[in-house]
């Protein structure tokens, strides 16, 4: 789990975005709408980055409802250090909000 | 055999573009955040660079060489275009989830 949180937060080119939305599901639950509207990027590039980290075992969906919500997986919630770990070096402002 | 030879010089110039595709993402990246898996790629795609060019130095440039593979067996130029062809395909997969 650690190379695939490095590999897609760190060294890949949609990694800066995906560490917002990480930041903004670990606040509250979100569906790929309201994370849209929140974090001010096209439905289809958060619908991307959610397809990249849902194929990464990183999130998954509540159901297949167009409204669905985004949770961690058990994987990434059991391995919850290293992802504050890399978060924090990927992007070390956004932890004091 | 000319075939073959083409094969092996472009697929080195292909693993140039490549490399400097995947150096480019990890130069950002690591200029952004400064975190050392993304100076390991860095380094492995710098190192890979290097190499490429050289191979591309000898197919396009270096008169002896070339000869060298003219004469050089259909299993010798087979190998040769191998090692630079499976290194497309290998850096090819790695731009794809690189790039996303």
């Amino acid at each position: 789990m650690e190379d695939v949180l490095w590999y897609v937060l760190a060294s890949s080119r949609g990694g800066p975005t995906r560490v917002r939305i990480l930041r903004a599901l670990e606040e509250r639950p979100r569906n790929a709408n309201q994370l849209a509207t929140d974090l001010e990027f096209d439905y289809t590039t958060i619908r991307h980055h959610l397809d990249v980290l849902m194929e990464n075992n990183v999130v998954r969906r509540t159901d297949d409802d167009y409204a669905a919500v985004y949770l961690f997986t058990e994987q990434v919630r059991s391995n919850w250090d290293t992802v504050e770990t890399v978060l924090e070096a990927v992007d070390p402002d956004s932890e004091a909000r | 055999m000319s075939a073959l030879f083409t094969i092996a010089w472009v697929a080195a110039a292909v693993n140039v573009v490549l490399l400097a595709a995947l150096g480019w993402v990890w130069v950002q990246g690591y200029r952004r955040h400064g975190a050392s898996h993304t100076l390991g790629l860095l380094v492995f795609a710098s190192l890979l660079l290097v190499q490429n060019g050289v191979w591309l130095y000898f197919y396009r440039l270096h008169e002896g060489y070339i000869g060298w593979f003219v004469n050089a067996g259909t299993d010798v130029q087979f190998g040769m275009v191998l090692l630079c062809g499976l290194e497309t395909l290998a850096l090819a997969f790695l731009v794809r989830i690189t790039w996303s």
